[in-house]
């Protein structure tokens, strides 16, 4: 039942059409209105379900062995730079812009096997500072300052 | 104020101090970006809006017309230099451009490029300038089920259009539309699937999802390039073409401009299908089609005039309905409402300035870019020497950057995150991003004209049919809609790559 990818991603849909479709039909009725919030979400949940059942009955492409191998090599990297972006979102408020960014720059490149570690320190300090004076100073944009005393 | 007076006003500012300094860094910054692989104009329009936050809107358009222009342009540099396109306007590019490249002549094709492109934008914005004061005037009389219905054709052409499955266009399509429906309904002002969350009630960012769906996305086939060498193209070689090579260039960049810009006026046409279009209908003309693929001048000025051309096209529709054609026009709609400008049939009646100002910006954009770039290129060509896994770092911090400025919420760059990983999984499985961009720019406008309609019916779907208007357009969607799907049942067609091989 699920061998294609197309049949596989057309089940996912159609349980989000369904979920969409649960939620727009318990949305509060609004009285004084003749046409209320729910009809379009209604009518776009039973279009996504009508086109998640016909991509069910379509046949793959091909090429999807070639992509499910690059993917398996390099999800652990990718899975590491998202885990990288969750922590410099995670501690920019708290940390403060400046020296997050450096931080970030600088491990997300080593980690990517960028080896020259002077020129990655340079960059890493030189152009977040550059880009905090220009939203600080010229753009009027505060970002966050975190625990440097400036 | 009349055609002339209202461009000479925009040409004033424009053409100040102040104005030509802002479009020389837009077409720098554009440039750069635009030649980073993957990231083009959407991207690079997304990354400068929080920079034109708080600016004069005239000086701030200025400036966005420069990253726009600039980004096409970037995009074809990487296709000559590289061979790799960063966004699907510049792929036909690669087709005589890289041989070029190879045989040491990458600054002919790059002059070329930059002569096309400079050709078929001029030429665009003169129909431009005619052409969308009229549309206005037509569309004034336009009521909601006119808007709804052209908004609809406008989704189904792109849907139809875009590369690959169009059941695929079409989903990706109806999920912008659902995740345009949530935040507060500006109706009735239920909240709707907020699940709570505070954060959600305004609905969510488009910087967050163009950001998301296409810089961000970008990021992980990046990473999975990154080993590549940078370029190593040091010698570009002249930039010089013969009196001969310009006066066989000369058509080809006409007509191309022509076809591209009426491509371009179509809703979901734009530069992909145009840049093909002019590469195989060139190729068909040509005396000697043979060269064509091995380093013909004339493949890399067909692409680059009828890509430019349309882009500018696709600003018709934009300033004088309102109405987004394509993923770039739609962030350039978000670029112009952030900036207090809303395009549409009043804008020209309304605000004339900046209607004229928005033309003059583009003029003044194309000729910079030409004048700027020419010699400016040995030196924007060295962002490829960058190390990828540098490159890969800045560019996610751009992006986080860019949503931070105007949103100042940490929950919106875990959303942010969230439509990169989005945007990555539908490219593995390969569903267009575009119409889910434009149907999720479009949605809000869409759902408040289709209720809008049924408010005036009281309820009957009778007045989208009684409307002549408005029946013609919900005819030609549905067919755009119908045509495809039958093809697909019929023996598949070839790829244009393909296509192009053989034909």
């Amino acid at each position: 039942m699920f061998q294609t990818m197309n049949k596989k991603v057309s089940i996912i849909l159609i349980l989000i059409a369904i979920f969409y479709l649960v939620l727009s039909f318990r949305l509060p009725a609004y009285a004084y209105v003749p046409i209320d919030s729910d009809i379009v979400p209604i009518g776009l949940g039973v279009i996504l379900l009508l086109l998640s059942g016909m991509l069910y009955f379509i046949k793959d492409q091909e090429q999807q062995e070639n992509k499910e191998h690059i993917l398996k090599s390099e999800l652990p990297v990718i899975l590491g730079v998202i885990c990288f972006i969750i922590l410099y979102i995670a501690l920019l408020e708290v940390i403060g812009f400046i020296i997050m960014t450096v931080l970030f720059l600088f491990l997300c490149s080593w980690f990517l096997g960028y080896k020259k570690h002077t020129v990655n320190a340079i960059v890493s300090i030189i152009l977040p500072t550059l880009i905090f004076l220009l939203f600080d100073k010229f753009l009027q944009i505060q970002l966050p300052m975190g625990i440097l005393p400036l | 104020m009349d055609v002339f007076s209202g461009l000479a006003q925009g040409f004033q500012i424009a053409l100040s101090l102040q104005g030509l300094t802002f479009v020389l860094i837009g077409v720098i910054v554009g440039t750069v970006i635009g030649m980073i692989p993957g990231l083009g104009p959407i991207t690079a329009i997304a990354v400068m809006i929080p920079i034109t936050y708080g600016m004069d809107p005239a000086i701030a358009l200025l400036l966005m017309a420069g990253v726009y222009y600039g980004a096409a342009y970037g995009g074809a540099a990487s296709s000559i230099l590289l061979n790799a396109p960063g966004v699907s306007e510049a792929v036909a590019t690669t087709f005589d451009g890289y041989p070029l490249a190879k045989q040491g002549h990458a600054g002919k094709a790059l002059a070329i490029a930059a002569i096309g492109s400079f050709v078929g934008g001029t030429i665009s914005i003169i129909f431009l300038t005619f052409l969308a004061p009229l549309l206005s005037k037509v569309a004034v009389s336009f009521g909601p089920p006119e808007y709804f219905a052209l908004m609809l054709l406008g989704l189904t052409a792109i849907a139809s259009l875009s590369e690959g499955s169009t059941i695929k266009a079409l989903i990706s399509g109806t999920i912008g539309l659902m995740i345009a429906t949530i935040g507060i309904d500006a109706q009735t002002g239920t909240p709707r699937f907020t699940f709570g969350n505070p954060h959600l009630l305004e609905g969510i960012d488009f910087l967050v999802i163009a950001l998301g769906l296409f810089a961000l996305a970008e990021v992980a086939s990046l990473i999975k390039n990154r080993k590549e060498k940078a370029s190593d193209m040091h010698n570009i070689g002249s930039l010089k073409l013969s009196k001969k090579e310009a006066k066989e260039l000369t058509p080809t960049m006409g007509r191309q401009s022509v076809l591209g810009f009426l491509v371009g006026v179509l809703p979901g046409a734009g530069g992909t299908i145009s840049s093909f279009l002019a590469y195989i209908t060139e190729k068909k003309l040509s005396k000697n089609p043979e060269e064509f693929g091995k380093g013909a001048i004339r493949g890399v000025a067909a692409p680059e005039s009828a890509n430019n051309a349309a882009s500018s096209g696709a600003f018709v529709p934009l300033l004088s309905l309102g109405i987004p054609g394509s993923g770039t026009t739609a962030v350039m709609l978000g670029a112009l409402i952030v900036l207090g400008i809303q395009p549409g049939p009043l804008l020209m009646t309304d605000h004339p300035d900046i209607f004229w100002g928005v033309i003059a910006s583009m003029y003044i954009g194309n000729i910079l870019l030409l004048i700027l770039n020419l010699p400016l290129i040995p030196y924007i060509s060295r962002i490829l020497l960058v190390p990828r896994q540098l490159l890969i770092s800045l560019v996610i911090v751009f992006c986080i950057i860019g949503v931070y400025a105007i949103s100042f919420s940490t929950f919106d760059l875990y959303l942010l995150l969230a439509f990169g990983i989005l945007g990555y999984v539908m490219r593995l499985i390969q569903f267009p991003a575009a119409p889910l961009l434009l149907a999720f720019i479009l949605g809000g406008m869409m759902e408040q004209a289709f209720r809008q309609s049924l408010t005036i019916s009281n309820g009957s779907l009778s007045i989208f049919v009684t409307s002549p208007i408005a029946a013609v357009m919900l005819l030609v969607a549905f067919l755009a809609f119908l045509v495809p799907i039958m093809k697909s049942r019929k023996p598949k067609k070839k790829a244009p790559a393909e296509n192009d091989q053989s034909a």
